[in-house]
């Protein structure tokens, strides 16, 4: 860990000192923070009463780009007037800076003739008396722009020297930055949560499970002074840590196992998932998971595993090593795309759908940015023209896939003893020709139909499984890319070559103008936007709440960073090494992470979704999680890594999809029915009801965000679902064997099997009265008993009862409901 | 954005402002009030202060403007009813019958299942004019003549797309790919729901299939989840999850949910978060809703008559079983109550799918069911207040489709440029013929009416601007017609 940058007293550079006292003053404006403005006026920021200062970034730009630049932005064929007011040099026409009263723009905005008034009244837009005075304000002082902060790369902020409280040490730079904007607001953080509340709220967070109650009691009876650190490794260490973030890379990749649109067939793609775990558990650095996902078949060449410039033969792949097969697997990243395999359907126009997502997904992830809506028209409030849409565009529109329902090209894959019988088998054949060569048909029948059998013995060995990935064409097979006029595939414009937007920064000579070099170019230091981009991603993920909160937006239509200083040196700090596991650690050992979820009412009210961080984080747990842990707790959760998705139970809804398949299934045997969430069959027409319930997307296009709601339909979920019900009939069964003779014993086994803390003495005791309760009924009504203790699970072991099984289980049931359940406390 | 993110912002940001010391916050601070008091209900649907206020983003919301409208039943056919054989009577194809089709109408188009010159297909139902405003139907949806003087028919529908999902995701969600909020997710966010023990958004399935356009028609797209349609079955449990264990009796649920209360306040004590009430709200509610949904979804304890009337059979899982259902939804302050019936793409490839037989077949059952709904809202007095639609995604070619030129059966292709489309109910004119299609039937001739205009106009009965009705996502407002959309007044009563 870097050491703290001593500064005396402020620090000095960059105007922190004018900034610490403006932005006090400033706070009234919204969260940004003020460094990405223009500078400080000190005069006006230190009175109060006198004119003050307004910050283009945060307080003009979002109010003209809200109701202006859709007819006076970046877009010239939709602008009005020949006016442009996101560029000062053309805005000026209807600016005087310094004198309000003589802008046209003021004037317009505040006219009360219906005819005049900006924007037109058609719009149902009209600004409001503080937007008003804010615009006022802005020109008065000159009406000076400053470039959008997220296009300015990051530079390493000073860190801020904070006295810390005792209960709050500062333990990285994280902690400097969140206590400095704290004490700025008033505000102090909270102490280190309790030993139980930690062990199970990192566990959640790094491996998607909460850690079994011997675990969380070795770590809370570790007297170690790095006790908490070596709990944190020893989570980073286990296989579930690679699923957990594979789940929530699955979303952005817009993983499924089905090809989408109408009939959605399914999909045989899942060795990609396996990527995506092997590579998290490997702690692949994330630029070098980003190339091989990007280009990877293109880095087989560079990196001379095949000669360059040929196109490598997919039946010959297996000859290749695993480290270059997986770089052609990870390119199945942008094979996720939807093939639509509806009759009557133009397989050119779907071609060009999917690769229309393929540069939308790529700047979403990467770059945070809608680039989307400049395929149909130049972007109305980001620099980006159609025509740099449709160089990106040429990037990824020269890969062999078309839309087709075989998806090919696909990788076949193979065992080592699948390969050794195919090269045996293929020696012999070798042989027996050899034998033949020059023998009339009539010669030697028998070696003739001896050479016909191994051959169909070749032929009907059959890889593993497959996976589509992506090919680059070559020479005359290549695509010429032309601009698509309103983005319709038959309405061609202008050739363009490929290129990237000159809103970001340069694409280097030095790269191939391949999707080798466009990854190269995303992963630049030049880049503003990517290690930001990622390490706010982290933050989301860990935290809850991005420091942009617009996790999907970073351009100027998103909301602005709370902490920016603390955004830059988290992204300068990924951007070191793109080390992930180190990154995560860093997050989740500072003392922002550890801080009690203890909320006031005052502190609630005042910032509810705890975006300045004066507690610790409460989430909701994703779907993924909410299943896995009831399994978990249970101890039916199966540990089975990898392979083919699995059906676990689902109800059946007796319909098909539209022209399709059935959308009822088998459901899978033996352990995997118990298998974690992410290896559930993920049917992009049908995702698993009850995971959708909790929030989880149907996959069909990147997502960025999930949901994280609280429903009645959720409820009925963990109540009744079979697969609930089961967990709590399992559990309940645990807690016969596992729980101790006392009724006491077992209350505090079941609690602590999923809650992981002890329970206290209130609660101990009405989980008690309920098992009385329940007993008291079921043993009124035996047969009831044994219903709701077997069903599904099976009979119980011998010696238990069921009436006392039945009352557990009602236990388990409400215990695997509790509130405390879905969140991380 | 979530509503608690929306909350947060609007709560911040007032009391950022309060605590400013600029003259600027007070002004914002007055000028946040005043909004809100003088725009509460206008904005209250893209700013959310109303959900703010209450914590529910399902709490019953003012809408824009008074409504015609409460809500939506919306009744879609699949695969997209041959509408020249229905609605739009055409002579002059009848008379052209067999004819090689004029190139003007073929040049530069595409079909999804037809290439050269296909033959003109005159209709071969009987078609009457009937009620007051002497409205053509055909007799394969006889039922619906009674209710002639009830409807609105719009001959001049039109659309962008030719295939069956995207065409329905465009109806169904302003755009013809997904990742889009779906209409019934737009009123339910825009109005909340009126019920407080059933879901506000509800979808019931009939002949076997999901539509083309798969969950995305119904699904809440960047919209939060709570906004989604849940679908609901005629048969079988009517909401996923809805019954208790097998062996767990209602009193014992309650004994538990008694405790898991408890348990849930000593937790809400301890950390005093808020969202550890709702969630045991939450357990209350879906107490309730397990009764409540049991009890709507169960029609057997409907008269017979009543049952006669739709052609509904207790326990079917028809569309007739799903009309009925639609009522009782209604009666209970669901919503937008959407059903999607399967088997209406004409191709002729099949028996069913058969314009002469086939047709009859599915058009009368179909068209009793629709009017004895119809007959039966307004019975009730409901009809005033409920918007129905029937429909499809787009319309069939004037032409016999391509494939099935040589076989014994008629059906026709996918047609986007112009169909009919029956809608009747709270704000909408009652005997009323809208718009026109050419001599053929191959072009819209008046009143053009794009999908969006549509959806425009719907949300109008509600009392909805559809351009005001809007979500930031992206950076950017997107609303339910896209960036289209003109209320078509004319259909208005």
């Amino acid at each position: 860990m870097k050491a703290l940058q001593s500064v005396s007293g402020w620090p000095t550079f960059n105007g922190w000192y004018l900034w610490g006292c403006l932005f006090v003053l400033l706070i009234g404006l919204g969260y940004g923070h003020p460094t990405y403005g223009q500078q400080p006026r000190p005069s006006e920021a230190r009175s109060s009463d006198g004119p003050s200062s307004v910050d283009y970034i945060r307080d003009v730009r979002p109010i003209l780009s809200t109701n202006c630049f859709a007819c006076h932005g970046p877009d010239d064929k939709t602008r009005k007037g020949g006016l442009r007011l996101d560029v000062r040099e053309e805005a000026l026409v209807a600016l005087s800076p310094g004198k309000p009263a003589e802008s046209e723009l003021l004037r317009r905005v505040s006219s009360a003739d219906l005819q005049e008034v900006m924007p037109p009244v058609k719009t149902g837009r009209r600004l409001s008396p503080r937007e008003i005075e804010i615009l006022r304000r802005w020109i008065a002082q000159g009406a000076p722009y400053a470039p959008h902060w997220a296009y300015r790369a990051p530079t390493p902020p000073a860190i801020p020297q904070v006295v810390a409280p005792s209960h709050f040490p500062i333990r990285n730079p994280i902690d400097a930055f969140v206590l400095y904007r704290l004490k700025q607001e008033g505000l102090t953080p909270q102490p280190e949560a309790d030993r139980y509340a930690l062990a199970r709220r990192v566990a959640l967070d790094l491996t998607g499970l909460p850690p079994t109650p011997e675990e969380a009691e070795a770590f809370a009876q570790d007297p170690g002074p790095d006790a908490y650190e070596r709990y944190v490794d020893r989570l980073l260490n286990q296989p579930a840590f690679g699923e957990h973030w594979a789940r929530f890379w699955l979303d952005l990749a817009r993983y499924a196992d089905s090809a989408g649109y109408a009939d959605d067939p399914p999909r045989t793609i899942w060795k990609y998932r396996d990527y995506v775990i092997a590579s998290f558990n490997a702690n692949k650095p994330f630029d070098r998971f980003t190339l091989e996902q990007l280009a990877g078949d293109l880095l087989l060449e560079e990196e001379g595993y095949v000669p360059k410039g040929q196109p490598l033969n997919l039946d010959e792949a297996w000859r290749l090593p695993p480290a270059a097969l997986d770089m052609l697997i990870a390119t199945a990243f942008h094979r996720n795309t939807m093939t639509n395999n509806e009759g009557g359907t133009n397989d050119e126009e779907f071609r060009n759908v999917a690769v229309v997502d393929r540069v939308n997904t790529t700047f979403t992830i990467w770059m945070a940015t809608s680039f989307g809506c400049a395929q149909c028209h130049t972007h109305k409030y980001d620099p980006i023209s159609q025509k740099e849409y449709f160089q990106v565009f040429a990037f990824f529109n020269n890969t062999a896939d078309a839309d087709r329902s075989d998806e090919s090209p696909v990788l076949p894959l193979w065992t080592e003893e699948l390969i050794q019988k195919k090269q045996q088998l293929q020696q012999q054949i070798r042989q027996l020709e050899e034998q033949l060569r020059g023998k009339k048909p009539e010669e030697m029948p028998e070696l003739r139909k001896q050479l016909e059998e191994v051959r169909k013995q070749a032929a009907a060995i059959r890889p593993v499984t497959t996976v589509p990935i992506m090919q680059e064409l070559r020479g005359p097979q290549r695509r010429v890319t032309r601009i698509q006029h309103r983005g319709n595939f038959q309405d061609l414009g202008e050739v363009v070559s490929e290129g990237t937007p000159a809103v970001f920064h340069p694409f280097r000579p030095d790269w191939p103008k391949n999707r080798l070099g466009f990854a190269r170019w995303l992963l630049s230091p030049d880049n503003p936007l990517t290690a930001r981009v990622i390490a706010n991603r982290f933050w989301e993920q860990i935290f809850g709440t991005g420091i942009v909160r617009t996790s999907e937006e970073f351009g100027t239509q998103g909301e602005l960073p709370t902490h920016p200083e603390l955004l830059d040196w988290l992204a300068l700090e990924l951007q070191k090494d793109w080390n992930v596991k180190r990154f995560l650690k860093l997050l989740v050992t500072s003392s922002t992470y550890r801080q009690s979820a203890r909320v006031t009412p005052e502190l609630y009210e005042r910032d509810p979704d705890n975006r300045l961080l004066a507690r610790g984080p409460r989430v909701r747990l994703t779907a993924e999680m909410v299943r896995d842990q009831a399994l978990f707790a249970s101890g039916l959760l199966s540990r089975k890594m990898y392979g083919p998705s699995v059906k676990p139970p689902q109800p059946n809804l007796g319909l098909t999809a539209a022209f399709g398949g059935r959308i009822d299934w088998e459901t899978s045997s033996g352990e995997d029915r118990y298998r974690r969430g992410l290896y559930t069959t993920w049917r992009r027409s049908n995702p698993y009801p009850s995971m959708v319930m909790f929030d989880a997307p149907n996959r069909e296009v990147c997502t960025v965000r999930r949901g994280q709601t609280n429903t009645p339909l959720q409820a009925l979920v963990t109540m009744n679902d079979p697969v609930y019900v089961e967990a709590a009939q399992a559990l309940a069964r645990l807690t016969l064997q596992q729980g101790g003779s006392t009724l006491e014993s077992k209350a505090r086994y079941a609690f602590r099997r999923c809650l992981i803390r002890p329970p206290s003495a209130p609660e101990l005791q009405r989980l008690i009265e309920l098992y009385r309760q329940a007993r008291d009924r079921f043993a009124a009504e035996p047969a009831r008993a044994a219903r709701f203790a077997t069903d599904p699970l099976g009979p119980l072991p011998g010696g238990v009862d069921p009436v006392d099984a039945a009352a557990w289980t009602t236990v388990a049931n409400v215990l695997l409901n509790l509130d405390e359940m879905f969140l991380k406390r | 954005m979530h509503p608690r993110l929306e909350r947060l912002q609007s709560l911040t940001r007032r009391h950022f402002l309060g605590r400013g010391s600029l003259g600027l916050g007070a002004l914002a601070l007055a000028e946040i009030s005043g909004s809100w008091v003088e725009a509460g209900p206008s904005d209250g649907v893209s700013s959310g202060p109303s959900t703010a206020a209450s914590g529910n983003p399902l709490t019953p919301k003012a809408p824009h403007f008074a409504p015609k409208a409460k809500r939506v039943i919306y009744l879609h056919m699949s695969g997209a009813p041959p509408h020249l054989d229905l609605l739009d009577y055409k002579p002059e194809l009848v008379k052209h019958d067999g004819k090689d089709c004029p190139e003007e109408y073929i040049r530069g188009k595409r079909f999804a299942f037809t290439s050269g010159v296909p033959k003109l297909l005159g209709t071969r139902q009987n078609f009457r004019r009937v009620g007051r405003a002497g409205i053509w139907m055909s007799d394969a949806i006889r039922p619906l003549h009674a209710v002639a003087d009830e409807v609105t028919v719009i001959l001049s529908m039109t659309t962008d797309e030719f295939n069956h999902a995207p065409a329905e995701l465009l109806l169904f969600t302003g755009f013809a790919r997904q990742g889009r909020p779906s209409f019934g997710s737009w009123v339910c966010y825009g109005l909340g729901s009126e019920s407080q023990n059933l879901p506000g958004f509800i979808v019931l399935i009939s002949s076997g299939s999901q539509p083309s356009g798969g969950q995305s028609c119904w699904g809440s797209g960047f919209l939060p989840s709570v906004f989604q349609g849940v679908q609901c079955r005629s048969k079988g449990e009517p909401v996923l999850y809805l019954t208790d264990p097998p062996g767990l009796d209602r009193t014992t649920r309650r004994l538990g949910l008694d405790a898991l209360r408890d348990l849930n306040t000593l937790q809400h004590q301890e950390l005093g978060h808020p969202e550890t009430a709702t969630r045991i709200a939450q357990y209350e509610l879906a107490f309730r809703m397990q009764l409540a949904a049991s009890e709507a979804m169960d029609i057997s304890r409907e008269p017979a008559k009543v049952l006669e009337a739709y052609g509904a059979v207790p326990g079917a899982g028809t569309f007739a079983n799903n009309c009925l259902l639609a009522r009782r939804l209604a009666e209970r302050g669901v919503r937008f109550i959407q059903l999607f019936d399967w088997g209406w793409d004409f191709h002729g490839t099949g028996p069913n799918e058969d314009i002469r037989d086939g047709l009859i077949r599915k058009g009368t059952v179909t068209a009793k069911a629709v009017a004895a709904l119809i007959q039966d809202l307004k019975a009730r007095g409901m009809l005033e207040e409920t918007l129905v639609i029937w429909g499809g995604e787009f319309g069939r070619t004037p032409f016999r489709e391509g494939r099935t030129s040589q076989s014994a059966l008629l059906g026709r292709d996918h047609y986007p440029d112009c169909f009919s489309l029956m809608l009747c109910g709270g704000g909408i004119k009652a005997g009323y013929v809208h718009g026109a299609s050419d001599d053929l039937g191959f072009r819209v001739a008046r009143d053009k009416v794009h999908v969006h205009d549509l959806q425009a106009t719907l949300l109008h009965c509600l009392g909805l601007d559809h351009t005001r009705l809007t979500f930031r996502f992206q950076g950017r407002d997107y609303r339910l017609t896209d960036v289209h959309g003109q209320v078509v007044r004319e259909i208005l009563a």
